[in-house]
């Protein structure tokens, strides 16, 4: 298939949610626990309570500068490395929502300090002062598949010796713009998300989280191959219902892994259709794979999932053991989809996808170097 | 070096025209009740695109520094009671997926970009690494309105579409290249918007260390 970047390695890789670094968050997972609590879904101004996932002491109305700003600041104090956005090091950041909850603010309490957060032009600037990063910093978004995007242009720029090391780093943390907006498409509602499992309506939860990743050409103990994309352009928030916008994308991972044993983590919202197709999807191109999905327990970390899930999957890899897939004993989707936690240890690598709005589809091969 | 051919182009500067008529007067150009709720950078995006013939096999690199201001205006106003239409059509790549959407036509490769001064040189770097034969680089602005005021949005309406491939071939509109180089420097994306409406030869820096080199060919201009 077109596209597809030679393998790329990975020299550090992390992330923050709700559970606090990759290594809590993975161990939170194991135990069982979800991130997922009732919130009003218009924040101060009220509403229906709704799944959301917020960093601790934070709410879902946005502050000026926002109160994320630490926590994020407090991540990228762990990326190894020094002189991020120079030449030879350059910085992609991805994001579906960059500062849009102070956007939110300024419309609807008339507070102009929350403008310099409000674009994804202006938000990225400002975080490029607060951390010290030279001018080289690319901007990437496209909705929840926008971490891989990321991924995949830092990955050509390597590849191409046009840098380095390079830098990903993604960030989604919500407010009532995106909470509101999903739930105005009523797969946000007073339901907890139970990915995979058959039910009677669908439902998503939502959930804060920022994560990074260092790439290289020649150094680290994981690779990412096979990465790929496909846009099946079928309609603004649904798939093509028999699967094959996913199954074309998943054909350039499946490639790479021939001949591996991988287990799969999807994408996993929640919802019934796209889970459904989804596993079907991932049955027909990695047969035998256990699937997982964790957004039952951390909510959807939208444009940020793909590399939030990769540093959880990372985790899961080091210490030999994946989370299962968050439920509450209802009956999964197949029987493939791994309802407990299973041992890694006899698997070659993980299969890590994505899904977004206009049926945007992402896949990657993760294994060790 | 990285280098390749600009084998179409359309551009559409939609300055100081209202959205209304810019609605009116790209219409034509879309199936009858398409347009009802594309937004005016979706209409002027989709209009300059589909001059290119999107298709499958072709990487489509989608640069807008505000993407689609009027409908995060629209999206913002609507609270306490938001619009599900407005929410999925304020997305940064919303512009292209409105084409595309109503044409059924799935493309592998679509990498969106917002950004500042760099955005045209990271565009061109994506377009130019990208392994796919035929890249279409795209872009555009709509002005805001009060998102405007606060710096938000762009001040300019326009937008652009050009085919770029490996090899020359014949009739080919002309070359770009990046190149490493000493110094420094930028390019907006109004002003690529410029150079390519122009057809204006440019050599200069488009980001530190980087130059860009546009060059287009005596009979095509």
């Amino acid at each position: 298939m077109a596209g597809i970047p030679a393998p790329i390695n990975l020299v550090a890789c992390g992330c923050i949610t709700p559970f606090g670094d990759a290594s809590a968050t993975c161990a939170a997972l194991l135990r069982g626990e979800s991130a997922l609590r009732p919130v009003p879904v218009l924040g101060r101004e009220g509403g229906d309570p709704v799944p959301l996932a917020l960093l601790n002491g934070r709410d879902l109305d946005d502050t000026s500068p926002p109160a994320w700003l630490g926590s994020l600041k407090q991540l990228c104090a762990s990326i190894p490395g020094e002189g991020w956005g120079s030449e030879r090091r350059p910085v992609f950041v991805t994001s579906s929502n960059f500062g849009v909850g102070g956007l939110y603010a300024l419309r609807r309490y008339g507070d102009p300090s929350f403008a310099a957060w409000g674009a994804p032009p202006t938000c990225t600037e400002q975080i490029r002062l607060e951390l010290g990063w030279g001018p080289d910093v690319s901007i990437h978004s496209h909705a929840c598949v926008s971490a891989h995007l990321g991924l995949l242009s830092a990955s050509r720029v390597l590849q191409a010796g046009l840098a380095d090391e390079a830098l990903v780093l993604s960030f989604d943390f919500l407010s009532p713009f995106v909470a509101g907006g999903f739930h105005a498409l009523k797969i946000l509602n007073s339901g907890f998300p139970q990915p995979f499992r058959e039910r009677a309506n669908g439902a998503i939860g939502l959930g804060d989280g920022a994560a990074f990743a260092v790439l290289s050409r020649d150094r680290g103990d994981w690779t990412l191959a096979g990465q790929t994309l496909f846009n099946e352009m079928h309609h603004f928030t649904s798939n093509r219902a028999d699967g094959t916008g996913f199954q074309r994308c998943l054909e350039g991972t499946a490639s790479a892994a021939r001949g591996m044993k991988v287990w799969f983590k999807g994408h996993g919202t929640g919802t019934l259709e796209a889970g459904r197709m989804e596993v079907s999807a991932a049955l027909r191109a990695f047969p035998g794979a256990p699937i997982v999905g964790w957004k039952g327990a951390l909510g959807h970390t939208l444009g940020s999932c793909g590399l939030v899930e990769l540093a959880i999957a990372i985790e899961a890899s080091r210490e030999g053991r994946s989370p299962g897939t968050h439920g509450e004993g209802l009956p999964a989707m197949a029987g493939d989809v791994a309802v407990e936690s299973f041992s890694t240890a006899s698997f070659d690598g993980v299969v890590c996808a994505s899904n977004a709005f206009g049926g945007a589809h992402a896949a990657l091969l993760l294994c060790h170097a | 070096m990285l280098e390749r051919h600009i084998q179409l182009l359309a551009t559409d500067c939609a300055e100081g025209e209202a959205p209304a008529a810019t609605r009116d007067r790209l219409k034509s150009e879309f199936p009858p009740g398409a347009t009802r709720r594309m937004t005016t950078l979706g209409l002027l995006v989709g209009s300059v695109l589909s001059k290119l013939g999107p298709g499958e096999e072709d990487g489509i690199v989608y640069a807008s520094a505000y993407g689609e201001s009027r409908a995060l205006e629209g999206f913002l106003d609507s609270f306490p009671t938001p619009s599900p239409t407005l929410f999925q059509t304020s997305i940064h790549p919303s512009a292209v997926q409105q084409l595309l959407i109503g044409r059924q036509c799935p493309v592998g490769e679509f990498l969106p970009l917002s950004g500042g001064p760099l955005l045209s040189f990271h565009a061109l770097r994506a377009c130019l690494l990208s392994q796919r034969t035929r890249v279409l680089l795209c872009g555009g602005e709509e002005s805001g309105t009060w998102l405007l005021e606060h710096g938000l949005a762009s001040e300019r309406t326009f937008a652009f579409a050009a085919a770029l491939t490996l090899e020359p071939g014949a009739g080919s509109l002309g070359r770009v290249r990046l190149s490493q180089s000493g110094g420094t420097g930028s390019l907006k994306l109004e002003r690529l918007f410029e150079i390519l409406h122009a057809r204006e030869d440019f050599t200069g820096m488009v980001a530190p260390g980087w130059q860009m080199a546009l060059h287009w060919e005596g009979a095509a201009k």
